[in-house]
């Protein structure tokens, strides 16, 4: 195009950094399917009906973990229950009753604090609040661990969905003679629904792969019982055990129930991501 | 100047003054509103008309440090008043904004959504009121097929008659046009002033507007402001043809603003 | 109508309820770990808690230096191996790849950060830690084994693979989409318009890059790079096995040590009193830590 001598020294370097550039991309996709693919060798040998239906049984005599994915289950349900809500609550808080007021400033960057505390602290934390006094790990505590872990990010999220909701919406519907309670419940949470429901699962995606919160509240169990009051069994906290046993069979179930986690953990992700894209 | 037939006052702005924080942003403002007409604001971009359009439906008071003195008088009361009900005001008077505001709902719903504020929820009267709404906003044709499809899917001008007809549902006495025409090509434009015209035997309008033929071509009277100061007011034809004030025939001529 | 008023209200306060259970349940974390601490704050000091290298258990003496080393150098030297890779990966997504494959290939990155940690700790110890001492460690050490004075630092003394360059590597990894990400969105923020003025003078990719995206992106860059150090200091489960959890001198990079968080994961349920004040303390710098890279992150990011 040009009629003076091509540039080389430019050209190559050009060359060798978006080369370089390509290749890091290509490792960071590598990596993740290098880490699925050894998940999936180890996990598949012992994936089986028993993982899911059985109770544990001694290390030399197969078993299952019902009880973990049930307890993990059960704690993640309770957690959704009273996290989101709250945190949908306090969204709201931010970003209507409290717009533009300095409170809501202070209490935005509570919030980012409390989103970016490592989880372990939370645990340690639920630990004296609901398992010293109570006198011992029970699925409360862990219930609790993982609600405050998940209030923050629905927070967030429904904060910044209902401030991108144009004001002049509700400046309407209030022209109409409507009380503002029923302009955020039935105009503004209708604009942000299918955002904020996005938000939630991602938080429930989050949560579901905890195990520093669980270690030190609802701990381990090897029945399961619905029942808050007592320790409660949950996977995350049972692959960290069985991985770090010297029986080939639990860390061979330890492997086939990283696989279920990780499985569920990836498929909520990636419908959540891709209804934040449907959504454009 | 005053108009030598003789309608009805709906509503009569008092020795306004109006103020954001220590800022007077209204100063002494007195203004009738004559029934069954329609009122344009006009003047330069600050002059305080939308201002004084969000007095009339006490929009105001959405946000703190805000404060009215003087009144403005509704058959008698004063709106202005703190005891005003603000709710039951604002279903009264109406307001349609800038930018089309479909609520995320269908298009049924969105007119149906103040019939239900105003505990309306009989299946056929509703029915029978959103069809009605729409025929008075002009847009029952164009929509009748698709009312449950999502009010988003209309276009910018049926968006704005939507909310027209949405404010029209709960028949109020008053609707403001703040700019309602503005964010829209002219052919939806000339619609939505065709609709105005017609809707004068029902409800009394007062319109906020940038746009002189507009003023010219719809209203029955027009109020000049100017920094925050009403200049002069009277009927459309003789603040156009012939104006008192010299400021008025600058304005009018396009000289400022 | 006075329904309505008081409807509103009550909703008014709900929401004000949530948000207020934020600001209690933070303040609550503060203030519990304070208390908590407290024993360990009398016994031990603030200044030789953060400079004593004691772990003893049976002098009852804690000291936080180990883990705190432990966890900075892990950070730093995932922060160090991520960073190169993640700014490729976000140069590679806003400059390079065709717009068909962008969202697909941003999603199996962002798809490392979602993996849950004590998958990453059960990969580490069974598949990374054996891998990096059978073919990583001796490399680097015939390579840098025999330095004066840090070639010790790159010798294999202990056996096993779990050791502090494992943990920082499974850290790195952990990371790099979360860099990566906030890059991305500090490259988008550059106008397409300066971008074009240099391609208008002839600039190559590169050098358009260098020359106007990266200064406009920089700040964001940064900002990145420390959250992901906060990220860093305070992940735990991926950190818990690989690292070895060995409270001694640190003789080389691949030898066993301890971070905070994986003394907290380790000890925590079977610890005596004082001890476990002390967890308690560790927990509190963890805390205040986050805190400070936090704000720190926030000037560069401006974010409210």
């Amino acid at each position: 195009m040009r009629t003076s001598k091509p540039h080389w020294g430019r050209v190559w370097r050009n060359r060798v950094a978006l080369t370089l550039a390509t290749l890091s991309a290509v490792f960071g996709l590598a990596l993740l399917f290098i880490i699925l693919y050894d998940i999936l060798r180890h996990g598949l040998s012992a994936l089986s009906l028993d993982l899911l239906t059985k109770d544990p049984a001694g290390p030399m005599s197969g078993g299952g973990l019902k009880g973990a994915f049930l307890g993990q289950g059960l704690l993640t349900l309770v957690a959704t229950l009273v996290g989101a809500p709250l945190g949908i609550l306090a969204g709201t808080y931010l970003a209507e009753y409290g717009r533009d007021k300095k409170i809501s400033k202070v209490i935005l960057s509570i919030c980012d604090l409390a989103m970016s505390l490592p989880s372990i602290v939370v645990g340690v934390f639920v630990y004296s609040l609901l398992v010293k006094p109570l006198g011992g790990f029970n699925g409360w505590a862990g219930v609790v661990a993982l609600a405050i872990i998940m209030i923050p990010l629905v927070t967030r999220t429904t904060e910044s969905l209902l401030s991108m909701v144009p004001w002049t919406l509700r400046e309407a519907a209030l022209a109409l003679g409507s009380s503002y309670h029923v302009v955020i419940i039935k105009i503004v949470y209708r604009k942000a629904a299918s955002g904020i429901l996005t938000g939630v699962l991602l938080a429930i995606a989050r949560v579901a792969g905890e195990t520093a919160p669980l270690m030190f509240t609802s701990f381990n169990n090897n029945h399961f019982e619905f029942s808050l009051s007592r320790p409660v069994a949950s996977v995350t906290v049972t692959v960290f055990q069985y991985a770090g046993s010297p029986y080939a069979t639990w860390i061979d179930q330890a492997w086939a129930a990283a696989l279920v986690v990780t499985a569920v953990v990836l498929f909520l992700n990636i419908i959540g991501r891709m209804a934040v894209k449907w959504r454009g | 100047m005053e108009p030598s037939k003789a309608p009805q006052e709906l509503l009569r702005v008092d020795k306004l003054r109006f103020y954001f924080g220590a800022h007077q942003v209204l100063k002494d403002v007195e203004l009738p509103i004559w029934g069954n007409s329609i009122t344009s604001l006009i003047g330069p971009s600050g002059c305080g008309k939308t201002t004084l359009l969000r007095c009339f439906n006490r929009m105001h008071d959405l946000y703190p440090n805000n404060h009215y003195e003087g009144r403005i008088l509704m058959e008698g009361r004063n709106i202005l008043d703190k005891n005003e009900d603000l709710i039951e005001l604002r279903s009264q008077l109406g307001m349609v904004f800038q930018k089309p505001t479909p609520f995320p709902m269908s298009v049924y719903d969105n007119i149906a959504y103040g019939l239900k504020l105003k505990k309306i929820t009989n299946k056929p009267l509703v029915r029978e009121l959103v069809e009605k709404a729409l025929r008075q906003a002009n847009l029952w044709e164009e929509v009748k097929d698709r009312l449950r499809e999502n009010a988003l899917g209309l276009s910018g001008g049926q968006q704005q008659r939507l909310s027209i007809a949405r404010s029209l549902a709960v028949s109020p006495a008053v609707l403001l046009f703040d700019e309602a025409t503005s964010a829209l090509d002219p052919i939806s434009s000339a619609k939505i002033e065709e609709m105005m015209v017609e809707l004068k035997k029902q409800v009394t309008m007062v319109v906020v507007t940038h746009n002189m033929q507009q003023a010219a071509r719809v209203s029955d009277y027009t109020a000049l402001m100017w920094l925050g100061e009403l200049v002069e007011h009277g009927e459309t034809t003789e603040i156009f043809t012939r104006p008192k004030k010299k400021m008025t025939e600058r304005y009018v001529a396009g000289h400022f603003g | 109508m006075n329904t309505k008023k008081t409807a509103n209200l009550i909703f008014f306060l709900m929401t004000g309820f949530g948000a207020a259970s934020l600001v209690f349940m933070t303040a609550g974390i503060l203030v519990t770990l304070v208390v908590e601490s407290w024993p360990g704050i009398e016994r031990f000091g603030v200044i030789k808690f953060l400079l004593s290298r004691d772990w003893n258990y049976a002098k009852e003496s804690f000291g936080a230096a180990r883990p705190l080393t432990g966890a900075i150098l892990a950070a730093v030297m995932a922060v160090a191996m991520a960073t190169p890779v993640a700014l490729g990966v976000a140069i590679f997504l806003t400059e390079l790849c065709p717009a068909k494959l962008k969202g697909s290939v941003a999603l199996a990155i962002e798809l490392l950060a979602a993996i849950p940690s004590v998958i990453y700790g059960l990969w580490g110890l069974f598949v990374l830690a054996p891998f990096l001492e059978k073919y990583f460690q001796p490399l680097v050490g015939k390579v840098l084994g025999d330095v004066p004075w840090i070639g010790g630092y790159f010798q294999t003394k202990m056996a096993g693979g779990l050791n502090l360059v494992t943990a920082s590597m499974i850290l790195g990894v952990m990371i790099l989409p979360f860099i990566a990400s906030l890059a991305r969105e500090g490259f988008a923020q550059v106008p397409e318009a300066l971008k074009e003025s240099a391609y208008g003078l002839g600039a190559t990719r590169w050098e358009t890059i260098r020359a106007v995206v990266w200064p406009s992106a920089q700040k964001a860059v940064m900002g990145g790079i420390i959250m992901a150090t906060g990220r860093a200091l305070g992940e735990t489960m991926a950190v818990a096995y690989v690292i070895g959890n060995r409270h001694g001198a640190l003789e080389s990079l691949f030898s066993p040590y301890v971070t905070v968080t994986s003394v907290i994961a380790n000890e925590f349920n079977e610890a005596g009193p004082i001890q476990m004040s002390a967890l308690f303390y560790l927990t509190l710098a963890l805390f205040l830590a986050n805190l400070l890279i936090l704000s720190l992150a926030k000037r560069l990011l401006r974010r409210t």
